[in-house]
């Protein structure tokens, strides 16, 4: 090939691609740096390492908090705003419960049940944690799921289903006004101070050995880990194996036809918001338990990032939910190697942005539920 | 008493009235057709047996029991299959679950009828595993039928399923539906090609704007000056 023909077709992408192009040299700048500073001492291997597995967990949360979130959008045909109250509320019951458990007799049960509201009781004193206090986090992992299913369906029998029959729009706004009233209540309740809720100090932990170093993987991480697999692998196999699940798709694929195949759509739209809730109502716990502090805004603040991964992985799909999930907390943490720490939440949305440019309808679309 | 008895029904959409003082029987395994221009009614009609469009007069009994106004997802119960024109099989699900939802309503997947599905069409066994949105029209056509026929209704109501399919198809489509009006099926169908569909029935109706015009056996409609002048182009 001549050089005349190169220059011309390098010309023809340069003007019909730009955008490929400047991402093509983001990406290669965002290498170069890596593999400068790793070869300088500028950047460990087992600080990245750290970073991806802190990543990989985040993504972990935000993809179960998503699957909830894309399978009522994908039945109920409404963003539904309120979703990271859910998680915040079910993180509170959760909390108060193993508060209860693990602190009964020796604290009053009001500075219990508050979560330790205003300093009364702390997390860190009582214990909290999975090797600590294993039955208290376990019965709080399940009243977390249990409460946010019964939050769902009594604002779904009181709010939502008088209006199922408006626009989307009526109900996404209505689902912004139940997010508030859900988060100040919670305020309200328990108060707007962030609390530690787990004794870090005593949560095992194990030294992974990474070339030049070691990175930290302790027993929250595992719980979370094993928590998030098992639940996304039982959502699997419910939607693929069981006739409640394939119903399920087959409403969110048409719900016309689902009506005349006899689908009783009432009950598939209750059961979606009984594994949507659960999922993200243990979310939350896990979540909390992970990262150790709670405070009423904590749903809030990942709703945002749960929005982005469920529209990153094509809005309707579980395993879109699953993989944006991932490639979101992945981003938001590892992109401190390049920028400064507070922007990890905007470069997940600029991720989110780029891969919508080249593939609009997300990665894992044309495949609703499934 | 017919199989499926239509009185005087008034129905439309919302305010909207589409039929006026419609009539129509099915006989047990007969082979009805309703023809007519476009805009008549036709769709509305089975529509209505279904319970899918807003009862404002009349009666629908099916069985000797009053079906009028009751819900699509109750109806399926009363022995009535419908395949609506469009949209008629779940894209996202593979061949194989859009004939288990079709017997939704049952406990288990009844494997007799399931077996008779794969045997009337042979191609959906052979592409069971393979997502309903990827078959072709007449393919989709077929699963829709199928899924129909997975609780061996009494009566069949089919919306044009000759539309959109390429020439060659829609006489196999048509012998597919002789087939299953033989083995007992009764059969409401609406059809744009209306010689071929009149040919093949038993009785036709034909409707404009939502009236009864004329009501005959099929091949008396064909030979009706009147019909072949007004509905039939001559």
């Amino acid at each position: 090939m001549s050089v005349s023909e190169t220059y011309v077709r390098y010309r023809q992408t340069l003007s019909e691609e730009p955008l490929a192009i400047v991402v093509l040299f983001v990406g290669l700048w965002m290498a170069w740096s890596l593999v400068s500073g790793l070869l300088n001492g500028g950047i460990q291997i087992s600080g990245l390492a750290s970073l991806v597995w802190d990543g990989l967990l985040r993504g972990l949360v935000i993809g179960l908090a998503g699957i909830g979130l894309s399978m009522t959008y994908s039945i109920l045909n409404f963003a539904n705003f309120a979703h990271g109250d859910y998680l915040t509320s079910g993180a509170f019951a959760g909390m108060a419960t193993s508060y209860l458990i693990a602190g009964f007799g020796e604290n009053s049960v009001g500075a219990l049940l508050l979560v330790g509201a205003g300093g009364s009781v702390f997390g860190g004193a009582l214990g909290i944690g999975v090797t600590t206090a294993p039955i208290a986090v376990l019965v709080g992992a399940i009243v977390a799921g249990v409460a946010a299913i019964v939050l769902a369906l009594a604002i779904d029998r009181f709010v939502y289903r008088p209006i199922r029959d408006e626009s989307g729009i009526a109900l996404l706004i209505t689902s912004i006004g139940v997010a508030f009233a859900l988060r100040y209540l919670l305020q309200f309740v328990f108060g707007a101070g962030v609390r530690g809720t787990t004794d870090a100090g005593s949560v095992p932990r194990v030294s992974v050995p990474a070339i030049d170093g070691t990175f930290r993987v302790t027993a929250h991480d595992i719980s979370l880990v094993v928590v998030a697999g098992g639940l996304m692998l039982g959502v699997h196999l419910l939607l693929q194996r069981t006739k409640l699940g394939k119903a399920m798709r087959a409403m969110s694929d048409n719900e016309d036809l689902a009506r005349i195949t006899g689908i009783p759509t009432e009950q598939v739209i209750r059961t979606t918001w009984i594994v949507g809730a659960g999922l993200t109502g243990v979310a939350g716990y896990m979540f909390i338990l992970w990262k150790g502090t709670l405070g009423f805004n904590d749903g809030w603040l990942l709703l945002l990032l749960v929005f982005a991964a469920v529209i990153l992985g094509g809005i309707g799909s579980i395993y879109g939910a699953i993989g944006g999930g991932i490639i979101i907390g992945l981003t938001a943490s590892v992109s401190v190697i390049w920028i400064p720490s507070a922007f990890g939440r905007a470069a997940a949305f600029l991720v989110m942005i780029v891969i919508l440019l080249f593939k609009p309808e997300g990665i894992f679309s044309g495949r609703t539920t499934a | 008493m017919s199989l499926l008895e239509v009185r005087e029904l008034d129905a439309g959409y919302g305010d909207l009235q589409i039929l006026t003082d419609v009539d129509l029987d099915v006989d047990s395994e007969e082979y009805v057709t309703i023809v007519g221009p476009n805009g008549a009614g036709k769709s509305t009609v089975m529509k209505s047996v279904f319970g899918l469009t807003t009862h404002m007069g009349g009666t629908v009994t099916f069985d000797g029991e009053d079906i009028s106004g009751t819900k699509p997802e109750d109806v399926i119960h009363k022995g009535l299959g419908y395949v609506p024109q469009s949209d008629n099989v779940f894209a996202e699900l593979d061949v194989e679950e859009n004939l288990e939802m079709g017997a939704y309503i049952l406990d288990e997947v009844p494997q007799e009828e399931l077996r008779m599905v794969y045997d009337r069409f042979p191609i959906l066994e052979e592409r069971k595993h393979q997502r309903a949105g990827t078959l072709s029209g007449g393919q989709r056509q077929m699963l829709a039928m199928g899924r129909a026929l997975m609780l061996d209704p009494e009566l069949l109501l089919l919306d044009e399923p000759s539309a959109g399919l390429a020439p060659d198809l829609v006489d196999e489509m048509f012998d597919k539906i002789d087939d299953i009006n033989a083995s007992g099926t009764a059969v409401l169908m609406v059809e744009q090609n209306a010689k071929e569909a009149l040919s093949r029935c038993d009785r036709g109706y034909v409707l404009a704007n939502g009236q009864n015009r004329f009501e005959d056996e099929g091949t008396a409609l064909l030979n009706d000056d009147e019909v072949r002048r007004e509905f039939l182009g001559g």
